[in-house]
């Protein structure tokens, strides 16, 4: 259903980890890791944040669009669906589904004049090309549930809605797009985890707030767990040009010849 | 393209995924699933047809495709497809048009969705009985219509999901066969889900009909909620009773401009003026304030609305539609309310077949869609000159002439209407319909060889021309394919 995410598309889609973690067999061959792999969505959600900065849509098309990109990758291979143009995409096809549609050749316009990387050029036409082939990757799902909405609400519930804890809760939300968290979780767990997270380090005591919620604490944990798994594996506050530096080594790799 | 135009599976896969889209010339592989049978309508976002399924186990199923333009100001999938695909695959329900399939065709970029096809609509019955039978929509039939179309909407509505361009034309009623007489609501081009603020509808510069426009969209309401819906269904159930729309405003085609007095002035003749003791927040509308000589301050010279739906006043009928027209949005009936309404507990009561009563009352024959044969999945009419498409809206609204094209309904000679394989077409199996087999006469109308028999159909199920007489039908957004 459009707004019960029980009965939603994207509830029945949540995969387990293991699913997410297979490296298609056409980058396998060009011998992409499942480190590379992970490090390229990384980079390529970190590409889609600051090609949105320039067109000036909202977080929510972010979220989505790098949803879409990560569901894209659960099926499509990297060879065939070169994520310098699947980014963009998304992010295009994201701001239709999310109303506030960004015109193509914006976006263009945008990738040509800030990314000095000839790689990234697309034209229009391969934008619209490639909306199209996204749309039947993803099977035609189109609606994204995520944890700001249910951020708000339960940081209003645990009495934690001052700014800080807001910011710091929609910080590490907006970094858990940068895994692949969103394909595998519910999100209202996701925005549980990211409270659990800072309410250890602004030493809030939401123990009681945390048992009196009928949700699995085992699974939480396990989310946050992997959030604080990653931010050592990144050090915090993470280095894009690191990651972007590095993930475009791994995508070196799929224009070699087999 | 390499990924071939094949992948569009929705809901129970019956295509094998083999991409490449090299097997019949350039056409892609999907299109061979389908017999297409022809054109039934045509609208500002691109085409609808009549195909039937060749899959085994659905073979000879007909469905409704409808095929969106790539938008002309070169920016890809239309946001209205996108948003129709993004809803429809999420929801399920006996009242809703169910979304099929989804297919791509990578060559000329163009999205095709299919439905479950429906016969009939109410703008159709609606119109029969009009033009045709003379006679009243059985008592029996309304509620059952109405009842089907109030459960729909409470369904979408429990989910947050508002129609925004409900209007007879897109209440479906399927024909015979297992869900004969089954309500589908259809077009959710416009429909959105409301948890975020919603723009108005103007600022998307959206065009819909305005007769069946909510009266706080008129007056320029900047938020709104699904007591829109509720208003147009008020609309719907009173046309169902008297056969005209109640509310028939001339659209002022200006500007993307929510302000329509002529249709304000349709709603205060039969309801009176609103005023703020009725509807408080009504001084915090738009167009309430700017424009106050037109507005505010008139008499009260309403004919009261029994008198129009010829409806006794203490009548449940009446009580239930007077509730659905209640002018204060918080105070409309809802479509939950509205289910429990007593209007509902009393004989006849509403039954799942709306076509067929029963026992005892007399079944109406509802003509059949017209269909152009003439038309391959491109819209090139091949040939011959197509006799005119009807409206007809199997699928949705917007679409052109769904309000009649005045003059349309000119004849055309039968001559020189043989049946021929157009060229265009040969790539679409349609060399099985060269045959003619039963299935393609459903009415069962005698044909005459080499005529061909849907052009005949057509033109004994023409429509009348509906701009006759009728002043206040709004202009046509297109002008009709000839």
């Amino acid at each position: 259903m459009a707004a019960n995410f029980w009965t939603s598309s994207h509830f029945k889609q949540l995969l387990d980890q293991e699913e997410v973690d297979v490296v298609n067999p056409l980058d396998k061959g060009k011998g992409i890791t499942l480190e590379d792999f992970k490090l390229i969505k990384m980079h390529m959600a970190n590409y889609i944040g600051k090609l949105a900065t320039y067109v000036k849509v909202r977080q929510r098309v972010v979220a989505t669009a790098v949803t879409y990109m990560r569901r894209v990758y659960t099926r499509k291979s990297m060879v065939e669906y070169d994520p310098r143009l699947v980014a963009p995409t998304c992010l295009y096809l994201a701001s239709k589904a999310e109303e506030s549609t960004v015109q193509a050749r914006l976006l263009v316009f945008y990738i040509k004049k800030q990314i000095p990387d000839d790689k990234y050029k697309y034209e229009i036409k391969d934008i619209l090309e490639m909306e199209m082939k996204i749309l039947e990757a993803i099977n035609y799902y189109l609606v994204v549930f995520h944890p700001y909405r249910s951020l708000s609400q339960l940081l209003q519930d645990a009495g934690l809605n001052d700014i800080t804890m807001t910011q710091l809760t929609w910080g590490i939300v907006n970094d858990t797009y940068k895994m692949d968290l969103i394909l595998v979780h519910p999100p209202h767990l996701i925005a549980l985890a990211c409270i659990y997270i800072a309410s250890v380090l602004r030493d809030k005591d939401t123990t009681s707030w945390f048992e009196e919620l009928r949700v699995d604490m085992n699974v939480v944990k396990n989310i946050s767990m992997e959030i604080l798994d990653f931010y050592e594996n990144h050090h915090k506050p993470i280095n894009e040009d690191r990651i972007s530096a590095a993930a475009n080594a791994a995508l070196s790799k799929l224009a070699l010849k087999p | 393209m390499g990924d071939g135009g094949n992948r569009g599976l929705v809901g129970s896969g019956n295509s094998n995924n083999n991409g490449g889209n090299g097997s019949s010339g350039n056409k892609p592989e999907w299109l061979q699933h389908y017999d297409l049978i022809g054109k039934i309508g045509e609208g500002t976002y691109g085409l609808v047809f009549l195909a039937r399924t060749k899959s085994p186990g659905n073979r000879g199923k007909s469905i409704a495709i409808k095929k969106f333009k790539q938008s002309k100001d070169g920016d890809g999938v239309s946001p209205t497809a996108i948003r129709e695909i993004m809803l429809l695959r999420e929801i399920t329900h006996d009242n809703v048009v169910k979304l099929v399939n989804v297919h791509i065709n990578h060559a000329d970029m163009s999205l095709y969705l299919a439905f479950d096809y429906a016969e009939h609509d109410l703008y159709e019955i609606i119109r029969h009985h009009r033009d045709k039978v003379n006679h009243a929509i059985h008592q029996y039939t309304v509620k059952s219509l109405l009842w089907q179309l109030l459960n729909g909407l409470n369904y979408l509505h429990s989910n947050w999901i508002i129609h925004r361009d409900l209007k007879p034309s897109n209440i479906l009623v399927m024909g015979e066969g297992e869900e004969q007489g089954v309500v589908k609501i259809a077009d959710f081009g416009l429909a959105r889900i409301y948890q975020a603020p919603l723009k108005p509808l103007a600022e998307n510069g959206v065009v819909v009909t305005i007769w069946y426009r909510a009266p706080e969209l008129l007056l320029g309401a900047k938020h709104y909620t699904s007591a829109v819906d509720m208003w147009a269904v008020g609309c719907i159930f009173a046309e169902l009773l008297t056969l005209k729309p109640l509310f028939q405003g001339a659209e002022v085609k200006a500007t993307p401009n929510p302000f329509q007095l002529d249709q304000l002035d349709k709603i205060f003749k039969v309801l009176g003026h609103p005023t703020l003791e009725k509807w408080p927040t009504l001084a915090n509308l738009p167009h309430w304030q700017q424009d106050i000589q037109h507005i505010q301050g008139h008499n009260d010279n309403s004919h009261g609305l029994h008198g129009f739906v010829h409806l006794p006043l203490k009548s449940p009928a009446f009580d239930l539609l007077s509730k659905m027209l209640e002018y204060d949005p918080r105070k409309r009936i809802t479509a939950a309310q509205a289910l429990e309404h007593e209007y509902f507990r009393l004989e006849p009561l509403p039954g799942r077949n709306a076509l067929v009563p029963s026992q005892g009352e007399k079944v109406v024959n509802y003509p059949t869609r017209p269909v152009d044969t003439t038309t391959d999945f491109e819209g090139t009419t091949s040939l011959q000159p197509s006799q005119p498409v009807s409206s007809g809206n199997a699928v949705s609204g917007n679409m052109a002439g769904a309000h009649g094209v005045p003059g349309r309904s000119v004849p055309r000679p039968m001559l020189g209407m043989q049946r021929m394989q157009p060229q265009g077409m040969t790539g679409y199996n349609l060399a099985s319909q060269a045959g003619i087999g039963g299935g393609m006469n459903p009415g069962g109308i005698p044909m005459q060889r080499g005529v061909n028999p849907q052009a005949h159909q057509q033109q004994q199920l023409r429509r009348k021309d509906p701009g006759m007489g009728m002043s206040g039908y709004p202009p046509q957004q297109k002008q009709r394919r000839m």
